[in-house]
């Protein structure tokens, strides 16, 4: 994994001049209506834009354009985004008008880059085979040596290499029309024979070379797109583009969740699909999206949790079930919050929340060791560049074990624990009330409504979330933060369910699955209490499950993790924006609904700080 | 909280007006199963669970609970638009009462149980083996021999119980399959003695089909040649308040099936081999994916602008951002942007949503994959289709091509059958419906006058698509690619290599459905544009499917993406084909159902 890799991207070294052709106005080339209409569009902004920066960096550009007029390949390096823009249109119109096709239906291509590499890495200094294959990629950097020698690196599937095109070599009969139109960023084909240069460089040396689709943007540079990780988010193809790092992230998601398919379907779990669509949301506390059906007109919410119908399937004889998708919850966007997530759930008859400790340990250890080498991993809570706020966090099982109310009354100052309640008093107003006091008494603060629940889990989130760096098991949760647990076989007030936290941070969920309709009716109904009380994540009850609870459901463990954050530790991410590829992000201000033109003004932007 | 010792009187009224569940009724099942066991006094097992549960002591309360019910409020409206449906149907209010009392009856062991220190909801249970393990290891046991030097520890639901004095036959029925449960009273009271004493009148008493237990024991094969643990101690581990429903009744009454699935899985073991067969089958698909270089990606389901396909999407809101977002209708747009990004094979498997009517072919949410290989146009794409479907035979249907399908045998052997959607449309029309000559007029007449309306097509394209789909989809029985489609029709199809006015793209089709849906995607971002714009118009001109201008989309087709295969599958509907099912709400665990009538006041059964 080239995780820590920097990004070296070597730029256009040629000064020399192919053609002569002016620069940054309009050309006279047919376009349809409505591009011309837009490129209009795009001219009167970039226009405006200038008037409004009288920056010396402008006044650079200009001087910098003079003293090399003449000098078309220098000059695009100083063009503005939105003049690079036309420029490059007008290039791709004129090489359609030479007959060629800019955006032909298909390549042959006979291997990968990686696959190429493997071949071929044997071949020694200065040797070339004479058997071709047929490579393509996307263009990193273009180096030009008179107009006959062109040398270019491509990356493809995350690798490079080099294309030397020799004129000498080509057999297709459009070396120079070809070459003197590929620039950086452009999608190329190359047929050609496989060989080492005399520097030592594994190329391949085409006989033919295809533009297969033209980059028509200025390519920023990685430092530029560092500088704004909106730009990043919105446009993660160019992200996935020029940082190196951003790919191996996503592969390391899809083997996480390919191990963890592969765990469970090898302990004979059955992946199924349930509705994310529902009459009522339910499954966790949490506030819904709302949309409408307009056939049936009846509004529906989307799943905050497949936890409901996945005990149902339970009830219907299969034992053992899980579901790994998205679930959604209508919530502020943050580090570790995006409004759709990835969850997996996983329900076993006859296994209780111990089971699933058991379970889980042999989980996260044997992905953790598999998907990074090691047990013990290195995680950057402030970010990885805050190097010297690193924590070492250690999956070797057993993980440590603590209960929720005797960690919480541990963590009070002395003098408070006496008025910590007793798991039994939870309930009532007088425990309540005490719990509000210690939360004063700490300096907690815990907006309304104030219910117990919600007390515990702010002093809980306060106190002990912190201490939790390596995986924890927080056990034994009072019932009033756990309608769906089990009452505990030995201790009254409690439930059978554990948390795992990691460097902080809820991980999994579980518990012993409450299974006495009865009792869940009683829960629904405190949680509708709450809920009336104001409480908009209280979670609404349910009667279709609570009649399929009376078929019976076996006695059965549930477990619930969070995808997006197993992968922020894996990839040692603090911020769950850089682990979902499109992630939620706030409408941007003073959109007039042109959005590629403000895209195209911020590319500038960036350009003109640079 | 102590489990709280649950009173029928304690009860909150409302939840009374739930529990007349009458067409699970065990009146007519118990006269059937009466038959079905010849009748012998006291041994069937509906005798039994009747005489039991009408017991004289219990009478009393239950006489109780039916007048406190009597004043219940209406119940609360249905939660999950999957209402009980036995609420709104007409049933005698006899057999209603019935299920009333059996319930109540049920209740009363719970109290029962949990009074004699017995917890009717058990935490954990060790299985040591399923049923179909069972079979397996021991189908070698002659009959009448015992094979006391295993130890087998097995859990599941009473399905049946037979009681003959000393001796007992229940049916266990796991996840995998069933045995039957050898219950001999003296056996089980000597192993259970310091436990709960008289072992075996408390299982006669408290135990019901419908409940979840678990036993111990050894095995044996009874005279008659039927395997059988024979059970040392049980536990009660789940106590069931319903009567099972009885099979035939599920059978019959398909829209229940869906509403209620659990007890749809519970009565009808084939219901859990499709979803197991589901499973398989996209397992399938992921492996053949992911050994042939591709990635799976999760794109996002809420969306800012609809795009990527043609239909209406869902519209949601967003508290924060007070912003209205979309569900996705397609993975497409998405997808595509990463082909840009440099990943060249990218598939992703998931839920998509369409705000249109619900079928026997559609559901809102639906599962499909869409596949994008970089450097691949659709022949390419035609021929990954074919090696996929035959991976998937391979590995969920032993490797046979050919597969049974309602009434005809669908033979996925390739290649599979190419034919040009014109062509084939002249062939069954008489007419070529690219010609010049034909106008927009003459071409709705001709529509017409082949049954099909096409009164809101925009272009003879559209008509042209229209009949096909109505005259031509149900003669495509074998698998079929239908190839190069009117540009009109496909927005995001590159432009025919060699005919004019076309798209490079196919559809599958199978037992006269589409299945899949590929194009050699359209990347050059003029045309593109173009062909947006033409979108936009048509949305402006009152299209509900059409799509906007999407312009992040189309900055990143001017970043330049490779030429590229697309390939899109109805995951569903695959499913539909392979396990036989007729409906796509067969392979749908919990389809989306029309809400049943508001709830007459139910009150009216328990007024009698």
């Amino acid at each position: 994994m080239e995780l820590s890799s920097g990004n070296t991207i070597e730029t256009v070294t040629s000064d020399q001049d192919l053609r002569n052709e002016t620069v940054g106005s309009d050309d006279g080339s047919v376009l349809s209506k409505n591009e011309l209409k837009r490129r209009m569009k795009a001219q009167r902004l970039a226009a405006e834009r200038e008037l409004r920066q009288s920056s010396r960096v402008q006044q650079h550009q200009a001087a910098a354009r003079d003293a090399s007029s003449g000098n078309q390949e220098a000059d695009e390096e100083l063009m503005t985004s939105q003049q690079y823009f036309s420029h490059r249109c007008r290039v791709v119109e004129h090489f359609r008008s030479s007959g060629e096709d800019p955006y032909p239906h298909k390549f042959y291509v006979t291997c990968s880059v990686p696959q190429f590499i493997a071949k071929y890495s044997y071949l020694g200094v200065g040797e070339r085979l004479d058997g071709e294959e047929a490579l393509a990629g996307r263009i990193r950097s273009r180096r030009l040596s008179g107009s006959r020698l062109f040398f270019y690196d491509i990356f493809a599937d995350g690798t490079k290499v080099q294309v030397m095109a020799d004129a000498r070599l080509d057999t297709a009969g459009n070396f120079a029309t070809v070459h003197s139109a590929l620039r950086r960023g452009d999608i190329i084909g190359v047929r050609g024979y496989p060989g080492r240069t005399k520097t030592g460089e594994l190329s391949i040396f085409p006989v033919e070379t295809r533009l297969l689709s033209p980059c028509l943007h200025m390519l920023p540079k990685p430092h530029q797109m560092l500088s704004d990780p909106e730009t990043r988010y919105r446009q993660r193809y160019l992200d996935l583009i020029v940082n190196r790092e951003v790919r191996p992230i996503f592969e390391l998601r899809a083997n996480v969740i390919r191990f963890i398919r592969k765990f469970l379907d090898e302990r004979g779990f059955l992946e199924v699909e349930t509705p994310i669509m529902n009459a009522v949301a339910g499954g966790a506390n949490a506030r819904p999206f709302v949309t409408f059906h307009n056939e049936l007109g009846v509004n529906m919410y989307l799943r905050v949790a497949p936890e409901l119908y996945l005990k149902e399937l339970v009830i219907g004889g299969l034992d053992r079930v899980y579901e790994l998708g998205r679930n959604f919850r209508n919530e502020g966007i943050d580090m570790t919050h995006n409004p759709e997530f990835t969850a997996c759930e996983f329900y076993a008859a006859y296994l209780d929340y111990k089971d699933l400790m058991d379970l889980t340990e042999a989980m996260l250890s044997l992905l953790v060791k598999e998907l990074t080498g090691h047990l013990k991993i290195k995680y950057h809570p402030e970010g990885r560049h805050a190097l010297e706020n690193e924590v070492e966090i250690d999956f070797t099982p057993p993980f440590k074990r603590i209960s929720v109310m005797d960690a919480l009354r541990e963590a009070l100052p002395s003098e408070l624990r006496p008025l910590f309640p007793e798991s039994e008093q939870l309930g009532t107003d007088e425990s309540r009330f005490r719990l509000e006091t210690i939360c004063e008494r700490v300096g907690v603060v815990c907006p309304p409504p104030v219910t117990e629940a919600r007390l515990l889990d702010k002093l809980f989130g306060a106190l002990v979330e912190p201490k939790c760096v390596s995986p924890t098991f927080v056990c034994d949760h009072p019932e009033i933060m756990s309608p769906l647990a089990k009452w505990h076989r030995n201790r009254p007030g409690l439930t059978e369910r554990f948390e795992l936290f990691v460097n902080g941070r809820e991980l999994c969920n579980a518990y012993t699955e409450l299974n006495d309709p009865f009792v869940q009716r009683e829960r629904f109904l405190s949680s509708q209490r709450d809920a009336d009380k104001g409480d908009a994540e209280a979670m609404a009850k349910d009667e279709d499950f609570c009649t399929a609870l009376e078929y019976a459901l076996p006695p059965t463990a549930g477990w619930g993790i969070g995808i997006d954050r197993l992968v922020m530790l894996l990839a040692d991410q603090n911020n769950i924006k850089e682990v979902v590829l499109f992630p939620a992000l706030r409408p941007r201000p003073n959109s007039d609904g042109d959005e590629a033109a403000e895209l195209r003004d911020r590319v500038q932007d960036l350009k003109v700080k640079e | 909280m102590r489990p709280r010792l649950l009173f029928l009187s304690s009860l909150p009224q409302r939840y009374w007006g739930r529990f007349t569940n009458p067409s699970f009724c065990l009146h007519e099942a118990s006269v059937r199963s009466l038959r079905r066991h010849g009748g012998k006094q006291g041994h069937s097992p509906s005798l039994e669970l009747l005489a039991s549960d009408a017991a004289p002591e219990h009478s009393a309360k239950v006489q109780a609970a039916t007048a406190s019910s009597a004043a219940a409020s209406p119940a609360p409206k249905n939660a999950r638009g999957r209402q009980n449906p036995n609420i709104a149907s007409p049933e005698s209010g006899a057999t209603a009462n019935n299920l009333r009392v059996l319930r109540s009856a049920r209740l009363e062991k719970v109290h029962a149980m949990r009074q004699a220190g017995v917890e009717p909801y058990a935490y954990r249970f060790e299985v040591s083996h399923s049923t179909q393990d069972l079979h397996q290891l021991f189908g070698d046991v002659e009959p009448g021999t015992i094979r006391d030097d295993v130890h087998v520890s097995i859990a599941g639901r009473i399905m049946n119980r037979r009681i003959f004095g000393k001796l007992a036959f229940f049916t266990l029925q796991d996840s995998s399959g069933t045995i039957q449960l050898y219950l001999d009273k003296q056996r089980i009271t000597e192993h259970m003695q310091n436990r709960i004493p008289e072992s075996f009148s408390r299982l006669k008493q408290w135990i019901d089909a419908g409940d979840i237990i678990g036993v111990t024991g050894s095995i044996r094969r009874t005279e008659k040649g039927e395997l059988s643990v024979y059970v040392k101690e049980w536990t009660m581990l789940t106590k069931s308040l319903r009567p099972l429903p009885d099979k035939w009744h599920g059978l019959t009454d398909i829209e229940k099936r869906y509403r209620q699935r659990h007890m749809d899985l519970i009565v009808n073991p084939a219901v859990r081999d499709v979803f197991r067969k589901r499973a398989q089958i996209t397992a399938a698909i992921r492996r053949f994916l992911d050994t042939h270089g591709f990635l799976e990606i999760e794109t996002p389901a809420l969306h800012q602008q609809a795009g990527g396909a043609e239909a209406r999407p869902f519209v949601t809101h967003h508290n924060a951002l007070d912003m209205d977002l979309y569900l996705r209708i397609a993975t497409e747009l998405h997808l595509k942007r990463l082909v840009v990004g440099g990943f060249d094979r990218v598939y992703e498997m998931g839920r998509i949503f369409r705000n249109e009517g619900i079928s026997t072919r559609h559901n809102p949410e639906f599962t499909s994959i869409e596949i994008y290989q970089a450097y691949a146009d659709y022949g390419d794409m035609m021929r990954l289709m074919e090696d996929l479907v035959v991976q998937v035979l391979r590995d969920v249907h032993q490797g046979v091509l050919q597969v049974r399908y309602q009434d005809t045998e669908l033979d996925f052997s390739p290649p599979w059958r190419r034919v040009s959607l014109f062509q084939m449309l002249q062939e069954r029309t008489g007419m070529d419906w690219r010609s010049t000559a034909l106008s927009l007029e003459e071409a709705r007449a001709l529509a017409h006058k082949h049954g099909c309306p096409a009164g809101d097509a925009r272009s003879i394209a559209e008509v042209a698509v229209a009949v096909f789909e109505s005259l031509c989809e149900s003669d495509l029985v074998q698998p079929t690619f239908v190839v190069d489609h009117p540009r009109e029709t496909s927005p995001l199809a590159k432009p025919h290599r060699s005919e004019s006015g076309l798209v490079e793209r196919f559809e599958v089709y199978c037992a006269g459905r589409e299945l899949a849906n590929a194009f050699s995607e359209l990347t050059d971002p003029v045309d593109q544009r173009e062909r947006f714009v033409e979108q936009s118009a048509r949305k402006a001109a009152g299209d509900l499917e059409a799509c906007d201008v999407d312009e992040s989309f189309l900055a990143a087709l001017e970043t330049g993406m490779p030429p590229t295969g697309g390939l899109g599958i109805g995951i569903d509907r695959l499913v539909m084909l392979l396990t036989n099912a007729p409906s796509i709400r067969d392979v749908i665990a919990f389809p989306l159902l029309r809400p049943t009538l508001e709830y007459p006041n139910d009150g009216s059964d328990d007024a009698e």
